[in-house]
């Protein structure tokens, strides 16, 4: 993965990310490159000045689709002594535009030969982290008088990288290069134009007319104002909440991506740089995550998840009719079948959680068009619920892939293959079946039967389904129920044995309602007791479970995202001082990022590290994290819509001062809500 | 024997009505080439109603592929989002005018669908 200096600019799924000094030089350890579709179209892009490597003095990322460079010639010294400064100001939208700028501070005239080396492997976003040998088709270089044309082509497939610039230059097929002499104080520019083409038979790009917003620098700047300008204000007494809420609404605004089918629209990418593409689950748990503040995303997920919901039986894809996809890729091995992104349907949280999402938008936004305009996809997900996700026929959400090559083995949010195990640390086989999915699949039903109801005229379909909502429940207590450890298993085997381990996962229950009332103390005690509760967070998993790895990716570090509905499942119950607890050290953490929460952090004590240690981690900002502190804010404040007016029920620690959010849009138009802190966190842990 | 395109096209103009389409309005045309020689089939969708003309006319959206991989395609045995991305089937005009109708595709035929294992164990 790229090294922390590295710098990551972005526009929708176009990205760049570069080392410090604006060079690319991709190998499989250092990812570099410019992307887009899934694709890198550029692996080289090396600027040399009489023949030097420059040296980073500086550089600014202004905004997350631009950044600026400052460079002197030659390589890193003690003592920096330089006639020349290099100024490289670059932007993403659309395509990829580099302007150089050059400096003589000499009093002597100087002659300079400045060249970019310019080249591409054209390797696909799942290849870039391998050493890449065996491409199956083939590569060309074509310098023209005006511009380099970078391409690659297997059958059909053509990816084409064209540069140009505005100033005349020598191009061949390794670069391009100009000679120029320099005045003293003389200064010379140079804007360079990198334009990414997926080109099908006729010569036209598959993207054609299909872009998120306008392209043009200004164009991004003036949509990202609108952005912050339509969100509500929060204002902190103690600023971290508030600068974290800013820097959360502008990684947000970063994040949305615009699918080649939605025409325009947009809904949250998973994360960035390597998922800025459409994920079923990261998607929705985002939308949910933000719904007081960016209701409008929650519309457009729903839509285009609808329409590209599963129709049939399709074993390499894991497709199913009335499955909501999991991932949509659009690079070479989605497009050869040797991945199956096209999209891949092998998730089973995805499709209840698509319902969920549906009715809480209905009760913030009293959008009953949607509810109406989606009554279909909503039968056929929870007719997928009932029908193809119980492979054993006992009424829950079991999984196991039919693509047993490139599929996914785990298919809830605990994705790793070793994220599901036994007490004594063995991994179940499979149909599996985690708590969590149980739940979500229980409040799709009491949504559902609540959409029947009002919105879709249906009260014998509602009634069916709250028979089947209260059935789940009464089973998954008795089925899930580790009687002598107080606490629900984190999943089922075939034969019905239980996966006796302690995990995060039994907050989602109490997020999804599905936990009986007189369980719920305990299951709040576990949460924040010493084996879950780390200081910063509740862990995966809990300490003194075999797999239990601080550093584990799902087996002990604490992810923020799954903070945010733990907190939000605790309020659920009535538990506001532990939902607060959970808030406010996931916000202290914060502060450690600069506000913006990584993945996933380490669960070590937090006296014992006395700062949260970040996982090694591919994508930062990553939607999930970024939509945490947003849903935490709701969990203190108690938000909640209540008919047509928002319930406001504040519960905040002492340390955390006065909070206000301005302007929270929903039926109500917008309103106001205001907090002071009044809980002691130090009592409670007593 | 009427080849699977043709058979494809039917049975949509027989069916007047497909549900998966309800919310989806306007006009594909199909070019299928081979050599000098395009067949031309136009599909007409008003909120779910199909009709289906083998004709040349203005399209909204103009598909364009070989007719053996457009066969594959209606049959099941080749996805046509992959086919897109390869370029092996090309799109003119309102690309989710496509990815609405590629859902009304069959899966492939081999594929069997969920395992089910009605064991009466468990849980």
């Amino acid at each position: 993965m790229p090294g922390n200096n590295t710098v990551r600019i972005l526009d929708g799924n176009t990205f760049v990310v570069s080392e410090d000094t604006g060079d690319i030089e991709a190998t499989p350890n250092e990812p570099t490159g410019l992307f887009s579709l899934d694709t890198r179209y550029l692996s080289k892009w090396v600027l040399t000045v009489n023949g030097e490597r420059l040296n980073a003095l500086s550089y600014d990322d202004l905004q997350y689709y631009e950044a600026r460079f400052f460079l002197v010639p030659g390589m890193a010294t003690h003592y920096v002594d330089a006639k020349l400064s290099i100024i490289r100001e670059r932007a993403v939208g659309g395509s990829f535009r580099e302007t150089l700028t050059i400096l003589n501070h000499d009093e002597k005239a100087v002659d300079l030969q400045i060249r970019m080396d310019a080249g591409s492997d054209f390797a696909d976003l799942f290849q870039v982290k391998d050493e890449i040998l065996n491409k199956k088709g083939e590569h060309y270089a074509e310098a023209e008088s005006d511009r380099l044309r970078l391409g690659y082509r297997r059958g059909n497939f053509r990816r084409e990288t064209i540069v140009s610039a505005d100033q005349p230059a020598r191009y061949d097929q390794r670069g391009f290069a100009w000679s120029i002499r320099l005045e003293p104080n003389e200064q010379w520019d140079a804007v360079i134009d990198v334009q990414t083409f997926a080109i099908g038979p006729g010569g036209r790009d598959l993207r054609m007319g299909l872009r998120a917003h306008g392209t043009e620098r200004l164009a991004l700047q003036h949509d990202l104002e609108e952005w912050i300008s339509r969100a509500p204000k929060v204002n902190s007494e103690h600023d971290r909440v508030a600068a974290t809420y800013r820097r959360s609404l502008v990684d947000l605004a970063a994040l949305r991506f615009s699918p080649l089918s939605l025409g325009g629209q947009t809904l949250p990418a998973a994360g960035l740089p390597w998922f800025m593409t459409m994920f079923g689950r990261d998607s929705i748990l985002t939308c949910l995550q933000v719904l007081p503040f960016a209701p409008e995303m929650s519309k457009t997920t729903l839509r285009i998840l609808a329409a590209l919901q599963g129709t049939r039986f399709d074993d390499f894809r894991d497709e199913d009719p009335g499955r909501i996809l999991h991932e949509m890729r659009y690079g070479e091995t989605a497009a050869f079948e040797e991945q199956p992104h096209s999209p891949y349907y092998g998730s089973v949280d995805a499709t209840p959680l698509f319902v969920v999402l549906l009715d809480e938008y209905e009760r913030w936004s009293g959008d009953g068009a949607l509810v109406k305009e989606l009554e279909r996809e909503c039968r056929a997900a929870l007719k997928w619920i009932d029908d193809y996700a119980d492979l054993l026929g006992n009424g829950y959400i079991w999984y196991e892939r039919r693509n047993t090559d490139t599929g996914l083995e785990n298919q809830c949010w605990k994705d790793s293959w070793d994220s599901i195990s036994y007490a004594d640390g063995t991994l179940p086989p499979f149909p599996r079946a985690t708590c969590e999915v149980q739940g979500y699949a229980y409040d799709a039903k009491v949504r559902a039967a609540r959409m029947a109801r009002e919105f879709w005229g249906d009260p014998a379909y509602a009634d069916q389904l709250e028979r089947g909502a209260a059935e789940l429940k009464r089973r998954f207590n008795n089925d899930w129920w580790v009687a002598d450890r107080g606490f629900y298993a984190l999943a089922l085997d075939p034969d019905g044995r239980q996966c006796e381990v302690l995990s995060s996962n039994i907050g989602h229950l109490l997020w999804s309602g599905i936990v009986d009332d007189e369980r719920a103390p305990t299951i709040a005690e576990h949460l924040v007791g010493s084996r879950l509760w780390s200081g910063w967070g509740v862990r995966t998993l809990a300490e003194g479970e075999v797999r239990y790895n601080p550093i584990g990716y799902h087996n002990g570090t604490i992810w923020p995202f799954d903070n945010s509905f733990v907190a939000w499942g605790l309020r659920r119950y009535g538990f506001a001082e532990e939902a607060a607890t959970v808030a406010n050290g996931i916000l202290d953490a914060a502060t450690y990022f600069d506000g913006r929460l990584p993945e996933a952090f380490g669960g070590y004590r937090r006296e014992l590290t006395k700062f949260p240690v970040e996982y090694p981690t591919a994508c930062s900002p990553q939607a999930w994290s970024t939509g945490a502190p947003l849903l935490l804010l709701r969990s203190m404040l108690g938000l909640e819509p209540h008919e047509q007016h928002l319930a406001v029920d504040p519960r905040l620690p002492v340390g955390m001062g006065r909070i206000e959010v301005l302007d929270i849009p929903g039926r109500w138009g917008r309103v106001d809500a205001f907090a002071r802190g009044r809980i002691d966190l130090e009592e409670l842990a007593d | 024997m009427v080849d699977t395109t043709t058979r494809f096209f039917e049975d949509l103009d027989r069916r007047g009505f497909e549900p998966l389409l309800a919310k989806t309005s306007g006009t594909l045309r199909f070019d299928l080439h081979e050599g000098p020689h395009t067949t031309h089939w136009v599909l007409e969708i008003d909120h779910g109603s199909l009709r289906v003309r083998q004709a040349d006319g203005e399209a909204d959206t103009v598909v364009g592929t070989e007719p053996r991989l457009f066969a594959e395609l209606v049959g099941g045995e080749e996805n046509a989002i992959a086919a897109l991305l390869r370029g092996d089937m090309t799109v003119m005009g309102d690309l989710r005018l496509v990815l609405q109708v590629e859902r009304v595709f069959p899966g492939p035929p081999d594929s069997r669908g969920p395992h089910h294992t009605f064991s009466g164990r468990g849980a």
